[in-house]
């Protein structure tokens, strides 16, 4: 290039531009990121990062240079006392750890998680994913989305995410609709479910986790602010309806139908037929052969009515879920055992109850479930 | 360019040597042509039109640099990342030190027998509550144990104490991680606070009355579950659970108990006594086999009851684990239990991860560590007590022993005074009676006595002639026989315990 020449020719303009250039280089590489965010998220960024690597996997650390002696870990103090749970989550910095056990990856699901709108740095992940060849494909499938989030840009990134790799007791020999539902595979496939819940539940809750939020996989469409929305009712568990979308051949054109019949009532029939079964049956819901007359959420739903509109349940269903970690931390798990013949979600919400939480569920607000 | 130069002739420069002035000469003739419009060979066309492109160009590019720079100085997030490579050195470094994501298999922290040598991770879990009076013996126990230091992590949980347990524990555990001996430091250190509002004192009366039984049972459970909800990791293979007033245990308990490879294991737990009291007693009753009459009890009583074991209200009859020691008995026998004790519990960490907890309501009619064990056999684990391995609870008199002590004081003050008193009464006694004694002594002397005097009377009358002179002498011998038959209580006192002197006394 002929550089005398174009400095002698180039008018004043130039070197200011290329000033203003360099000064932003500068800028951009040096300038530390924090600047922008408010300063409330900036101190709870460096509060919420642990130093060592034997830490909460619900909050990132900091790696140590690896060529320096690795350092005696800390002595470090979480204050379960200042850990609230509130109807206004965001501005109380409550922190939210979102749990799915994974099967099968949609790309759907992930769009949506990124689309939530509740501060990214209060999100934390987990996933389970079974050991088998379903499974391998969905853990390579999510850790490419992850790691593409986590390097993306900075406010889309959640504050840590940790997927965890078990070998199923029990697999079934397809994750297929039909095989799934089968009425005698359900017990054994509740109580492997159940335990997968239970092992990503008590791995990744963290001593500063506010809420648990458990989401299946298979829910494709939520609204954004699926968190803050459930959150504002400030009940210890409370679930919105699950629906599914389809083709509507009767009337050719898109609609939609009940999907999970978790979320109940129950009723005077079922507790009688609880009543005369052996220690180790469980009732099961959404059986022609097992009618147990209880009022069903899936059924409530009435897209004139009041969209908040609170329903006080006695049986809950695990595929959208928003829970206070106090619940959980109080031994309200999901059992892999008949509890009051009630197994995984549904007893989880009967257990729940024996510690005096109780269960709520949104008729009127729907998320949508995968249509297979 | 350089091309140029050399098929334009200029290269035959080569005495030159320095390159700069090599490199300069082609743009000098390159210029040379450009200024002048010479016509040389290659020529570039239109030279106008090309500078005026080219700045154009030069200015699009300054503009959208400029235009990207200020755009990613005001929306930092839309910034692209580095990555790790030599450019991240001057970005922000705290941006990629930061790990976000972490993967774990659960399949590697199932739990073996041999855990020491497959690196396998303990997490030691202790509540506390007024517990700043052990902690010293507690962290002797901890650096004493021989189990790897860097794989046990240690979490406590701290609620409504009103002493300074925090602040004592906070200072030795930061003692603990500045041994300078990295073998001895351990791992992860997680200190939870979180006051549950227990009204319940934790002195030994309250905490082991019957009726705070279950209430107090349940906020003990709850504390373990918050403890163990906050602590427990994807790396952990076993979870031990320790009280801190454990007196003796064996170093080597971990590996001990791990030995056995079972899913939950405790020792049997006993406590040293004074004498008075039987020097050992059998602590731990909560660990224990289940039994057909504790069955059938459970079975009428309503659904939030608990049974608390090792008291008079619930007789269950259950064979105890604590009452199957024998001393010289093999250490590694194993007997199958349902409910356990909290002393000192060492579980796979699969049992917890499972779901397996302390129930804070009423399960199966336990609660805490004893509804632990029975949820761990409903979920089809095992669960194994060692009769003959033995560790020690802190002795600790409770308000009934010390209640005890004093009355065993005050028993022996009483029977002190008792036996003073007794003495006295037998004193009084033997006074009375002897006084008695005396009296019909005297009435039989006077008695005696009146028949004499009528037999002397008589013998008087009818030796009135013979002898009138003899007659008061009798009266002055009465009186010095009754003096001799009655000694003085002085005289009862000395001779007290003597009996064999006491016949003889009189006649001293």
């Amino acid at each position: 290039m002929p550089t005398p020449r174009s400095l002698r020719r180039q008018n004043p303009i130039t070197f200011v531009l290329a000033g203003i250039l360099c000064i932003g280089f500068f800028l951009f590489f040096f300038s530390s990121s924090g600047d922008d965010t408010p300063a409330g998220a900036g101190t709870r960024q460096t509060k919420d990062t642990a130093s060592n690597v034997l830490s909460p996997p619900s909050l990132p650390f900091r790696k140590s240079k690896s060529n320096a002696p690795a350092a005696a870990p800390p002595v470090v103090h979480y204050h379960l006392n200042n850990l609230t749970t509130s109807r206004t989550p965001i501005e109380n910095s409550e922190t939210v750890l979102i749990l799915t056990p994974l099967v099968r990856f949609y790309q759907e699901y992930w769009d949506n998680l990124l689309k939530l709108n509740y501060p990214h740095e209060l999100i934390s992940l987990g996933f389970i994913i079974p050991k088998t060849k379903e499974g391998n494909a969905a853990y390579s499938a999510l850790q490419a989305q992850v790691t593409k989030t986590q390097s993306g840009p900075k406010n889309k990134r959640f504050a840590s995410v940790t997927i965890l790799r078990q070998d199923t007791e029990s697999p079934l020999q397809s994750q297929s609709e039909a095989e799934r539902h089968k009425m005698e595979n359900q017990k054994v496939r509740r109580a492997a479910m159940a335990k997968a819940r239970n092992s990503l539940l008590f791995t990744t809750m963290g001593p500063t986790t506010s809420w648990v939020m458990w989401l299946d996989a298979d829910i494709i469409e939520f609204p954004p602010t699926l968190i803050q929305d459930l959150a504002a009712y400030d009940v210890p568990i409370i679930a919105p309806n699950c629906f599914q979308r389809f083709y509507n051949n009767d009337e050719k054109s898109m609609d939609i139908r009940p999907y999970d019949y978790n979320n109940w009532i129950d009723s005077l029939t079922a507790k009688e037929m609880a009543a005369k079964m052996g220690k180790d049956d469980i009732l099961l819901e959404g059986y022609a052969e097992m009618a147990t007359y209880r009022s069903l959420m899936t059924k409530m739903y009435d897209s004139t009515a009041d969209p908040g509109a609170k329903v006080e349940l006695d049986g809950v269903g695990g595929a959208t879920l928003l829970v206070k970690a106090e619940v959980h931390r109080d031994g309200a798990m999901f059992p892999a055992f008949p509890f009051y013949h009630l197994i995984e979600t549904e007893g989880f919400a009967k257990m729940a109850n024996r510690l005096s939480h109780k269960s709520y569920g949104l008729p009127n607000y729907l998320v949508y479930h995968y249509n297979e | 360019m350089h091309r140029h130069a050399y098929s334009n002739g200029h290269a035959a420069y080569p005495s030159l040597g320095g390159s700069g002035t090599f490199s300069i000469q082609p743009h000098n003739a390159w210029h040379h042509d450009a200024n002048f419009r010479c016509c040389c060979r290659f020529q570039p066309r239109s030279q106008p039109a090309l500078r005026r492109r080219r700045q154009l160009i030069q200015r699009l590019l300054l503009g959208g640099t400029l235009f990207c720079l200020f755009f990613f100085f005001f929306f930092p997030d839309m910034r692209p990342n580095l990555g790790s490579g030599p450019l991240s050195y001057f970005a922000s470094t705290e941006d990629s030190q930061l790990e976000t994501v972490r993967y774990y298999d659960l399949n590697n922290v199932q739990g073996t027998a041999r855990g020491w040598e497959r690196e396998e991770r303990i997490l030691l879990c202790a509540p506390l509550r007024d517990a700043s009076p052990h902690l010293d013996m507690f962290f002797n126990h901890l650096k004493n144990l021989t189990y790897p230091h860097n794989l046990i992590d240690l979490a406590f949980l701290v609620g409504d104490s009103k002493d300074d347990t925090i602040e004592k524990l906070t200072r030795k555990l930061g003692e603990l991680q500045a041994d300078p001996e990295p073998k001895q430091q351990f791992g992860e250190i997680s200190i939870m606070e979180k006051d549950f509002g227990q009204k319940v004192d934790q002195d030994v009366e309250s905490r082991h009355g019957f009726a705070a039984q279950a209430g107090r049972r349940k906020s003990m459970a709850q504390a373990r579950n918050w403890l163990l909800s906050a602590a427990l990791r994807p790396t952990h293979s076993w979870v031990y659970w320790r009280d801190v007033d454990v007196e003796t245990a064996p170093f080597t308990i971990l590996e001990d108990l791990m030995r056995h490879n079972k899913d939950v294991i405790v020792p049997n737990v006993w406590r040293p006594l004074p004498d008075w009291l039987g020097g050992e007693q059998p602590y731990d009753l909560n660990s224990w086999q289940e039994s057909e009459t504790a069955l059938a009890l459970a079975d009428t009583l309503d659904e939030d009851a608990v049974i608390v074991e090792g008291y008079a209200e619930y007789a269950t009859w259950r064979p105890h684990l604590a009452y199957l020691r024998d001393p010289y008995g093999d250490p590694d026998m194993e007997m199958e239990i349902d409910g356990v004790g909290g002393v000192s519990i060492l579980a796979k960490a699969k049992v917890f991860r499972s779901g397996v907890h302390f129930p804070a309501f009423s399960f199966e009619k336990h609660a805490e560590t004893e509804g632990f064990g029975k949820m761990a056999k409903r979920m089809k684990f095992s669960v194994v007590g060692l009769p003959h391995y033995t560790i020690w609870h802190l002795y600790e008199p409770s308000v009934d022993d010390i209640r005890h002590m004093e009355e065993m004081e005050k028993e022996r003050k009483s029977k002190e005074a008792e036996e003073k008193a007794k003495k006295e009464r037998m004193d009084k006694i033997k006074d009375q009676f002897d006084s008695k004694s005396s009296e019909w002594e005297k009435d039989k002397n006077e008695i005696h006595n009146l028949v004499q005097n009528a037999k002397k009377e008589a013998e008087q009358s009818k030796k009135e002639a013979d002898s009138p002179k003899k007659e008061p002498e009798a009266p002055k011998k009465d009186a010095e026989q009754s003096k001799q038959e009655n000694p003085t209580p002085a005289q009862i006192h000395d001779a007290r315990g003597e009996d064999e002197k006491k016949p003889a006394e009189p006649k001293q």
